[in-house]
């Protein structure tokens, strides 16, 4: 097998590759601003700078050449060679900051000279404490600078778009931001412009930079050039609690991180999965943060005799909830589950209904056709289609749904978290007649037209797992509380630094912030104590139960999903799509 | 040296009336290499063509000194999908003005040269390269090739023969590095000039990611004089090391500047005391920028005995470059000088490279600054260690371009740079 030597030590690789990614794969570190390991490859930062040689090859003999101490002549190239630009070769012999002085001091002079215009603004940037080049310049710069003069002065903030903004006097130029519009979003909306010290990235005369996409240039930009105009300012990314999650305003379902401080989500930024979403996520992905903070149901609530409706107790709600189900048949129930809920929340909301005598599940799908594109968007934008398909409720199109309603004539109609109203022909009149239960975790205008509504936890509170178009289950992590979990009980949980050091009766913690909710299940095992078929302690135990009856969901688990970032499942296998 | 320089003929700018009009070249020995090999193909395919370029040992003359046969035995083998020739005529480098002269005089040398190249390396179109503002210089050429369509020189079957090639200009927009060959191949793709990272070579990828060769225009010039009267006709001009004339763009505080040719090799004090007509009002000589102002500049004393070749110039601790002599006389102040070389080079750094993009900044800022009379002797040192940082740590060469003239002429010529500068006066701990 080909080898390489890196620091003395010798390595085997397999593919053909570059010296820097090999160097990554294999836990070694070396500075870079410029490389990503999803983009081109320009070399134009010279951060990664090695000295390397390849053994000297003796045609005559077939062997490398050797000297008198019986070891390999190796041939140095006559510069230093950028690693990320530096393809593997067998037996090349590269030396890194570990073992050359000169390389080492190459390294920090490249940092002299990428500061010596770099405003040196940290205590006022948001990129500040997960910027690389604050990092490394820490870990590898000079000790100070040489430079006496006045700094290259350029513009500040400039509102490129409605989510980016560039700050032209940080940027280093690394070109990261134009070559994703180049070679990921293809809307080649960004680009370089003027020359020298002077340049930085820029649309093309008075364009918008409005790709889907444009987030994840502020991602990948090393400095603080780029922000996010949404989340400038807000937080330190040392206050902020980091925890996986996966997108739920798209049918994709892009792996994430969720960051949240004092139990507000303050931003989503995309997470690694090379099945799914590389490093990348749209726009939209990002901005549903805001469903997550506001406008959350937070308690139940409860319109007495068709009049306003009021906040009341879990156990009025309950009781309530009681009285009208033994009132009515079970024939004289509808039920409509969620491609915006879980997996878990379906299934149990569904055994729930089957144990009553219901036999007709549906489900409203929320397709919006030409809203995809061929990268990270999907037309179907809800997060669990295919979950809620697999679990055997019936497809049911917007402008049905007020027919099944007029005939069956149902008295008592439950419905799982989707804004049914708002994507149907069904308006509150179809309803009138009925008492309606509205299980959601935000105020629209389904739950506004509602009898009932229990509050339940959204994809960031609970644990659950979605299925996305592609057929890939995925799961979520609590990351927020509710005011029924505990990060110091829960271990799934993320704690930060104010969680640790913060008391419920310090000025950054707000009580209020815990949103009053439960999953759906734990409702149902409240509207069931004592039974043995509902008595869940935790969506881990839902999925073991959903394995043991539905082939698809077999073997499928919470451990299983956290170590390969989702398993893809074979939906072939026993549903078959009931369409109404 | 050639002694008999002075009965030298001139063979890429002859004294011909009207030599750039298609009828008088033609009458003058003109497109005759290119009948020449299209007569007799199994003579000349186009391997034996590479092979008597390479003989002749036609060194580069954009700069780099490459032998250009063998840049052009580089070209794999034709795969029936296109390949390039693109001819540098961006001519960027300050004290260089040599190809606008082919332009202007005898621009069918240099496509019949180019026409031979393309055959040797079986390449169909050709892109000539020249910056905007030799607007003038392009209609010249354009109409010259225009004139070669229309005596089907250029275009489909060339000479009745089952040989085609297309030749098109494209005017630069005026940036130093789009002379680099490979920033020259973003922008003729219609990109911005950043120069690639070697490898891969050109040869392997260059526009738009196929085969291409970068040959400079007073190098492809040449080529229809050695398929004319031979290799070992071409050798014998100059010195064996750099065959051929070469032509010496000699401009500066001289009685005589000019565009002159002369075969390689010749003596610097010949062409600037006989040629050029000596120093100006009678000064003295002081210094000498050999090949365009990237290369180390010479004190006179440093210049005896040495010749313009890239050998002797190396020994002499400088660069033939593109032979675009700047001749300096004792009034010169070098400091002004360097300062303004490195400005130039701070406002051409294409900005790619962290080294380059932010050290020609810092020398420009550092040399305004020693000018303007506020330099300490640190400072000194200080840009010798900025110019040790950048050279050999860029893409592509303008970084150690913008370093040699400061750093040689730090060297060279300390003690004036020592005059301008205050003592470095440390604290006390």
């Amino acid at each position: 097998m080909p080898e390489i030597f890196i620091d003395h030590k010798r390595y085997e690789f397999e593919q053909p590759g570059k010296v820097l990614q090999f160097m990554l794969d294999n836990g070694m570190d070396l500075p870079f601003f410029c490389y990503h390991p999803s983009l081109s490859i320009p070399a134009n930062c010279r951060q990664c700078i090695v000295k390397a040689g390849m053994p000297v090859f003796d045609r005559d003999r077939g062997t490398f050449k050797l000297d008198e101490k019986g070891e390999r002549i190796i041939r140095f190239f006559p510069k230093l060679m950028t690693a990320c630009s530096l393809d593997l070769a067998d037996g090349m012999v590269v030396y890194t900051h570990h073992t050359d002085e000169l390389v080492k001091q190459a390294q920090a002079d490249n940092l002299e000279f990428i500061l010596i215009n770099h405003p040196l603004d940290c205590p006022i940037c948001d990129q500040a404490g997960e910027c690389p080049l604050q990092i490394l310049t820490y870990k590898y710069g000079p000790e100070g600078s040489r430079f006496e003069h006045k700094k290259v002065h350029k513009p500040k903030a400039i509102q490129l778009g409605p989510r980016v903004i560039l700050d032209a006097e940080r940027c280093i130029n690394c070109t990261r931001c134009v070559r994703f519009t180049d070679e990921i979003s293809k809307t080649h909306q960004l680009t370089i412009i003027s020359r020298g010290d002077k340049n930085y990235p820029m649309t093309a005369n008075d364009q918008v930079f409005d790709d889907p996409y444009s987030l994840n240039t502020v991602d990948i930009c090393p400095v603080g050039a780029l922000t996010s105009a949404d989340f400038r300012f807000k937080a330190r990314v040392w206050e902020m609690n980091q925890t996986p999650g996966i997108d739920i305003s798209n049918g994709k379902g892009c792996s994430t991180w969720v960051w949240t401080r004092d139990n507000l989500v303050m931003r989503i930024t995309p997470r690694f999965n090379e099945a799914v979403n590389d490093h990348w996520m749209p726009d939209s992905g990002r901005l549903s943060y805001r469903t997550f903070n506001e406008n959350r149901i937070s308690k139940p609530w409860l319109r007495p005799d068709n009049k306003e409706q009021v906040r009341t107790t879990w156990n009025n709600a309950e009781l309530t909830l009681r009285e009208e189900l033994d009132k009515v048949e079970s024939s004289q129930i509808l039920v409509i589950g969620s491609p915006h809920a879980s997996v878990e929340d379906n299934y149990t909301f569904k055994k729930y209904f089957e144990s009553l005598g219901v036999t007709d599940f549906y489900y409203l799908p929320h397709v919006v056709p030409g809203a995809g594109d061929d990268l990270l968007l999907s037309d179907d934008q809800a997060p669990n289609t295919l979950g809620v398909r697999a679990l055997g409720y019936s497809e049911i199109a917007g402008d049905k749904l007020p027919k099944i309603v007029t005939s069956a004539k149902p008295k008592l109609v439950f419905i799982l978290d989707d804004d049914i109203l708002d994507r149907s022909d069904l308006t509150s009149s179809h309803l009138e007649d009925a008492f309606t239960v509205y299980w959601g975790t935000n105020h629209n205008g389904t739950s506004l037209a509602a009898n009932l509504v229990i509050p339940i936890t959204t994809a960031v509170e609970h644990a659950a797992s979605y299925i996305n178009v592609d057929g890939r289950i995925q799961r979520t992590v609590p990351a927020k509380e509710t005011l029924y979990t505990n990060r110091r009980l829960n271990l799934e949980m993320s704690m930060g630094r104010l969680d640790h050091y913060g008391t419920k009766f310090d000025n950054w913690v707000t009580d209020a912030n815990r949103i009053d909710c439960i999953p759906a299940w734990e409702f149902i095992t409240r509207l069931n104590p004592g039974s043995d078929t509902f008595a869940w302690e935790s969506s881990r135990q839902i999925l073991a139960e959903i394995g043991g009856k539905l082939n698809i969901f077999r073997g499928v688990t919470y451990e299983q999903m956290d170590e390969e970032n989702g398993i893809q499942l074979n939906l072939e296998q026993d549903s078959e799509v009931n369409t109404v | 040296m050639p002694n008999d320089w002075k009965s030298y003929k001139p063979l890429l700018l002859p004294a011909i009336k009207d030599l750039h009009e298609i009828s008088v070249y033609e009458k003058n020995n003109g497109y005759q290499a290119l009948r020449k090999i299209l007569k007799d193909r199994a003579m000349w395919s186009p391997q034996n063509v590479i092979n008597e370029v390479k003989t002749a040992n036609i060194r580069g003359r954009g700069g780099a000194g490459f032998n250009a046969g063998l840049k052009w035995s580089f070209m794999p083998e034709p795969d029936g999908k296109p390949r390039y020739l693109a001819c540098n005529g961006d001519e960027s480098e300050p004290g260089t003005f040599k190809d606008r002269k082919i332009f202007e005089f005898n621009p069918h040398l240099f496509i019949e040269g180019a026409i031979i190249a393309a055959y040797a390396m079986q390449i169909d179109v050709i892109y000539v390269y020249i910056r905007g503002e030799y607007r003038p210089f392009v209609k010249m050429l354009q109409r010259a090739i225009d004139q070669a369509y229309e005596k089907g020189y250029l275009g489909k079957k060339v000479l009745g023969s089952d040989f085609s090639v297309e030749m098109y200009t494209h005017m630069g927009a005026g940036a130093y590095i789009c002379g680099e060959e490979s920033s020259l191949m973003e922008s003729l793709e219609g990109k911005r000039g950043y120069p690639r990272v070697k490898p891969p070579f050109p040869a392997q990828r260059g526009l738009w990611g196929r085969p291409t060769t970068i040959n400079n225009i007073e190098t492809l010039a040449n080529v229809p004089l050695v398929m004319d009267k031979g290799a070992d006709w071409y050798l014998k001009i100059g010195p064996d090391t750099h065959p051929g004339p070469v032509l010496y763009g000699i401009s500066g505080h001289l009685k005589r500047p000019g565009v002159y040719e002369y075969p390689a090799g010749m003596n610097i004090m010949t062409l600037i005391n006989e040629v050029a007509g000596g120093i100006r009002e009678g000064k003295k000589l002081k210094a000498l920028i050999p090949g365009g102002s990237s290369t180390p500049p010479l004190r006179a004393d440093m210049l005896e005995g040495v010749s313009m070749d890239a050998n002797s110039l190396r020994d002499a601790g400088s660069m033939m470059g593109t032979a675009g002599m700047v001749v300096l006389d004792e009034d010169t102040d070098m400091v002004d000088l360097i300062w303004r070389i490195s400005y130039f080079y701070d406002h051409e750094s294409c900005g790619q490279c962290t080294p380059c993009r932010d050290g020609t900044g810092w020398l420009e800022k550092t040399l305004r600054k020693i000018k303007n009379g506020d330099g300490e002797l640190r400072d000194l040192d200080l840009l010798l260690a900025i110019c040790h940082r950048m050279e050999g740590r860029t893409i592509c060469a303008l970084a150690d371009a913008a370093a040699w003239p400061v750093r040689y002429s730090i060297d060279r010529f300390r003690d004036e740079f020592e005059r301008k500068c205050k003592k470095t006066v440390y604290a006390v701990a």
